[in-house]
Parts: structure tokens; C-alpha cells; sequence
């Protein structure tokens, strides 16, 4: 997948000059939105081009480029210093160790609320539905300072798990507002049906809400991975130690060091863009669906 | 409402297993969400560091905050955010929508090229256009040189005037993918026969569009608009990086003048102010808009 992704951004030159391959096609049938979408997509290229080419600047003689766009003698230079000089490896990994535990508590604590907000009698419906979307509205800049005080005095300041938390909980909203429309769309008779058979109800949520709701789960796990792993807020005032610092924050903590290697510093954006975009390419398909679910 | 129950008798057992369903979610929510609340609600009546006891001072803070003209650049350039992201993202992704909700070579690849950028982190995204905006290496400046064309040839993030203009072209690059998502997802909605009536009716393309696809996609547009004002009152991380704020406060938002007054004025208690005015904008604004249009656009609920 890997390759794929690199593809959609190394094909950039190509698709650049797009109206090239188009216009033989239009001998053929041609269809007329091509001469809108390919300059219009190509403009929309322009900055991913250029994060993948100054990635590619040589690491001796940085200046000469091609409109500032792509270097004349590209080098894999950057990639090899960073992987070498820098503990960068240590920064994936914690991106890794924040992500994919805030998007399966993400999913798991958002789709239970779903369910017991679409299907189970419960006390004060509106109230935690109304403070759902209150939370969508919150802004993280404003919780910040005490979320700095809240993870000092549960002693999970400067710890990836505090980060987890907050994430998980800030997620919530989203994740229960377009799983609870998915779950509200299966067929009520199924749940009575599974009832009246004597299935428990986490049994009936597990297997038949869960497996029925896949593109709507889909949609917020692209969404909380993006979240959790492009954050660099809290991280920025919650973590002292380099050694726990994800990949979002070397570009910032280092901006001084990378003034004088502008292509090592390019190579550390193409690092951080590299996963999400293959997960977003994964679940591409599942997007536009899952979102109608939840819009409709 | 589409809520069923099934047996009314075992109400109390039921109300066990939908707590305990909800027991994690509520938890976390009072630690993370409901107590910052009030949190800044309490900080913001202090004169404090943010470390030795604060002293209290009413509602000082906020007579503070609205004699600041800080405050007044942040609501300027709020509402420029609001004014100049929405509209065009959801012109320029209405219009990809169309014409990527029809079968064409290369839809995949279209529909990814527009989106990617909104999957990318601000970090990566606030970089690289500052990259693009350089007046020395940036691609605008350099094509400027290249081409005689010399208004090219500016620093647009470091102009006071053109900076926060220059920050909401970042942002409908960033964003018009999602636009774009959202009216693909509410085009999947509209009824195939309701568009082949059209048809039969000999209503024109233009005529289809004006008069039927872009009513019926109203819920869209009043997701997108509520998302979008959300969204402009929250900004932060895009101006951080790009900014953080300047030059001279020309791009500051309420968020990134709240985290400067927090982290680096250690004016706890003043940007505890600031975040409190900020939800209450933002809480005001949601509502008045479910109070104008019902709150189906946000629930997925019909009503």
C-alpha cells in the first residue's frame, strides 16, 4: 500500500501537466469534465509535489530547484539522514502508541454509547446526547490549560496514556453521532428478534449492530486517526521528554536545526503524511457511503 | 425520534445494561470535556499564573478582554475566516461533487487528489505553505520572477494586510476535499427518479442543478455551514504554524490568542476568559442555527 500511496503523490508531476494525456483521449469519447478537473486537480497538486520534492533536495547543494518545486538532481539523502541521525524511528512509534489506541477506544466506547442511545432504554437521553454535540462545538485550545492540570494530578503528565485518554474522549462526540444514525437505520425487528431468541444485549450489539454498521466505523476511524495522529497541541504541553515526542512535533521542536537542511526537514513532512494517507486510501471506498449513512 | 424499546416491565434492568453501556463514554467525558468546562468558567474570575494562588477578581477579566483590541482583530478575522472559507469550499466541492458523482475515468484518483489535503496534519500543511509563500524560494514569488509578473513576488504571510488572506487560501486548500465529501454523501441521497422526472419534464442540466439537486441538498449545506463556523471559531493549529498569530497579532484567532496568553504570558485566568467567550460564541451560534432550521441537519434525524 505503501507504493500506492507514494504513487498518488510521486504521480504528481504527470497529472501536473494533465491536459497532455487528456487531449488524444478526446479524439475518442471525450468527456468534457477532464478540461475542468485535471488544471483544477493539478493546481490542487502543486503543494504535494513540492513537499515530495524538496524532500528529494541533495543534502550538499539544497538551492537549485525547478520553480522551487522539485530539485534538478533529486537524492534520497534526506530520508537516509534522518532515519540515521535522528531517534526517529522512536517518534513513529509513539505516533503509532497514541493512534491506534485512541481509534479502538474511539470505536469501541463510541459505538456502545450509540447503541445505547439508538436501541436500549436509558435515563437522560437528551441530556447525554445534547452534551455530545456541546463537546463537537469545543474548541481544544480552550480545554487545554486543564487538561495540563488534569493529567498532572492523575500523574499521567509527560505519558503517552494521557494522551490516549484525551484524545478517546474528544473523539466520542463524532464517533457517537454518525454510529448512532448507522445503528438507528438497522431494521428494529432484528433487535427484537435476537432479543426474543434470548441473545444478550452486548451479543445483539456485537454481532449484528457492529458487522452491519462497517462503512459508518470506517468513516470514524479515518476520522479519529487523523485526529489523534496530526495533533501536535497537546503533545506540544504535555510531554517533556524527547523520547516520547510523536512525529508531528519534531518539525517544530527542531525549526532552528532545519533552517540549514530544508530537504531533511521536508523528508520528516513526507514521513508524517505517508501513514495517514495510506489509511485514507484504505478505507477511501467506505467513505462517501459511510457519511450518507450518517448524513441522510 | 426512531427509539424503540422492547419491554416496558423491565425497565429498571434495562436501565442497568444502557448505564453500563454508557459508563465509559461518561466517564471519560466528565474528566475531559465537562470538568475543563468548569474549569474555565472558575479560572477566568482569577488573576492567575497558572502556578501560585490565584486572586480573585470578578468579572475583571472579562471588562479586560472587551476593551482589548486584540479581541476585536480576533472577531475581524473570525469573521473573514467564516465569510471566505465557507462559501468558496462549498461552491468549488459542490461543484466537484457533480462532477465526480457521474462515472469517469480516473474518479478515484480525482476524488484523492482533493481530499488528501484535508487528511494531512497542519504541521505538514502550515510548513509547506509557508514554503510556497517564501518571497525568496516559494514557488509564487519564484513563477512572479519568472514571469514578470512582480505582485507575485511578495511576502504574503509576513504583509499585515494580506497575511490572514493568505492563511484562508491554505484553509480552502486544506478543506474543499471535505466539502466535496460531504455533498458526494448527500448526493447518494437524493432519489434517482426524482432526477429522471426531471428528465422526462425536459428540465435542462443548469436547470436541474438550480432547481431541484441544490435544494434538496439542504441538510449538506447546513452541516457544512454549521462544520464551517465551528470550524473558523476553532481554528488554531493551521494558524500556529503558519503565523502563530502574527505579524503583530495581523492572523490571531481567539484559540491562538488564548494559547499565547496561557503558555507564554502565563495569564492563566485572562485566557481562561478568552476560551469562555469563545464557547459561549460558538454555543450561541449552534443554536440559533438548530433554532432556524431544526436540528435534524446535525442528529440525522428527520423531523
Amino acid at each position: 500500500m505503501t507504493a500506492d500511496s507514494k504513487a498518488i503523490l510521486a504521480a504528481a508531476p504527470p497529472a501536473r501537466t494533465g491536459s497532455g494525456p487528456v487531449r488524444p483521449r478526446r479524439r475518442r469519447r471525450p468527456h468534457w469534465a477532464h478540461a475542468v478537473l485535471a488544471p483544477l486537480a493539478g493546481l490542487w497538486l502543486i503543494p504535494l509535489v513540492m513537499v515530495v520534492g524538496l524532500s528529494l533536495l541533495p543534502t550538499s547543494n539544497p538551492g537549485t530547484t525547478a520553480l522551487g518545486l522539485f530539485p534538478q538532481e533529486p537524492s534520497l539523502g534526506n530520508y537516509v539522514q534522518i532515519w540515521t541521525n535522528n531517534p526517529i524511528l522512536r517518534n513513529l512509534v509513539n505516533s503509532l502508541l497514541v493512534t491506534v489506541p485512541s481509534v479502538l477506544l474511539v470505536i469501541l466506547f463510541g459505538s456502545m454509547t450509540a447503541f445505547a442511545l439508538a436501541r436500549l432504554r436509558v435515563p437522560l437521553k437528551a441530556v447525554i446526547f445534547g452534551a455530545l454535540t456541546l463537546a463537537l462545538i469545543l474548541p481544544m485550545s480552550s480545554i487545554v490549560v486543564a487538561t495540563f492540570k488534569i493529567l498532572q494530578a492523575m500523574g499521567l503528565y509527560n505519558n503517552l496514556a494521557g494522551l490516549v485518554l484525551v484524545y478517546t474522549a474528544l473523539g466520542l462526540p463524532f464517533a457517537v453521532i454518525i454510529i448512532r444514525t448507522s445503528f438507528l437505520a438497522v431494521p428494529p425487528e432484528l433487535y427484537e428478534a435476537a432479543m426474543l431468541d434470548g441473545a444478550s444485549k452486548f451479543s445483539v450489539y456485537w454481532k449484528v449492530y457492529l458487522p452491519l454498521s462497517r462503512p459508518a466505523l470506517a468513516v470514524v476511524a479515518i476520522w479519529q486517526s487523523m485526529s489523534s495522529w496530526n495533533d501536535f497541541l497537546l503533545p506540544l504541553v504535555t510531554l517533556e521528554d524527547n523520547t516520547l515526542k510523536p512525529l508531528t512535533l519534531i518539525p517544530l521542536a527542531y525549526r532552528g536545526t532545519f533552517l540549514s537542511q530544508p530537504g531533511a526537514l521536508f523528508a520528516i513532512l513526507v514521513l508524517i503524511s505517508i501513514p495517514i494517507v495510506v489509511v485514507f486510501l484504505l478505507v477511501q471506498r467506505h467513505l462517501v457511503n459511510g457519511l450518507s449513512g450518517a448524513i441522510k | 425520534m426512531s427509539d424503540h424499546t422492547v419491554q416496558k416491565h423491565t425497565a429498571p434492568r434495562e436501565w442497568l445494561a444502557g448505564t453500563l453501556f454508557l459508563l465509559p463514554a461518561i466517564v471519560l467525558f466528565t474528566i475531559f470535556v465537562v470538568y475543563p468546562i468548569v474549569y474555565n468558567f472558575q479560572a477566568s474570575t482569577l488573576d492567575w499564573d497558572g502556578v501560585n494562588p490565584g486572586r480573585f477578581v470578578g468579572l475583571g477579566n472579562y471588562t479586560r478582554l472587551f476593551q482589548d483590541p486584540i479581541f476585536l482583530t480576533t472577531l475581524k478575522n473570525s469573521g473573514w475566516w467564516i465569510l471566505l472559507t465557507i462559501i468558496p469550499q462549498a461552491l468549488i466541492g459542490f461543484f466537484l461533487a457533480m462532477l465526480l458523482n457521474e462515472k469517469l475515468r480516473g474518479r478515484a484518483i480525482y476524488r484523492a487528489i482533493f481530499f488528501i489535503p484535508a487528511v494531512l496534519s497542519p504541521v505538514v500543511v502550515g510548513i509547506v505553505w509557508q514554503r510556497i509563500f517564501d518571497p525568496f524560494n516559494g514557488v509564487v514569488a519564484k513563477l512572479g520572477r519568472a514571469t514578470g509578473l512582480d505582485f507575485l513576488v511578495h511576502g504574503y504571510l509576513a504583509d499585515p494586510k494580506s497575511a490572514i488572506f493568505a492563511a484562508i487560501v491554505v484553509n480552502v486548500w486544506m478543506w474543499t476535499g471535505f466539502s466535496m465529501l460531504f455533498y458526494l454523501a448527500g448526493l447518494q441521497l437524493i432519489d434517482s427518479s426524482v432526477l429522471a422526472a426531471a428528465k422526462i419534464d425536459g428540465a435542462g442540466t443548469w436547470r436541474t442543478i438550480r432547481s431541484i439537486i441544490w435544494p434538496l441538498l439542504r441538510q449538506t449545506h447546513l452541516s457544512l455551514l454549521l462544520l464551517g463556523i465551528i470550524g473558523s471559531l476553532k481554528t488554531f493549529e493551521l494558524v500556529y504554524v503558519l503565523t502563530e498569530g502574527g505579524p503583530n497579532h495581523a492572523t490571531e484567532m481567539l484559540p491562538t490568542y488564548t494559547f499565547k496568553q496561557a503558555f507564554q504570558l502565563q495569564s492563566v485566568g485572562y485566557a481562561s476568559t478568552i476560551s469562555v467567550v469563545l464557547l459561549l460564541i460558538a454555543v450561541i451560534s449552534s443554536l440559533s442555527m438548530v433554532r432556524a432550521f431544526g436540528s435534524g441537519f446535525l442528529t440525522g434525524d428527520e423531523k
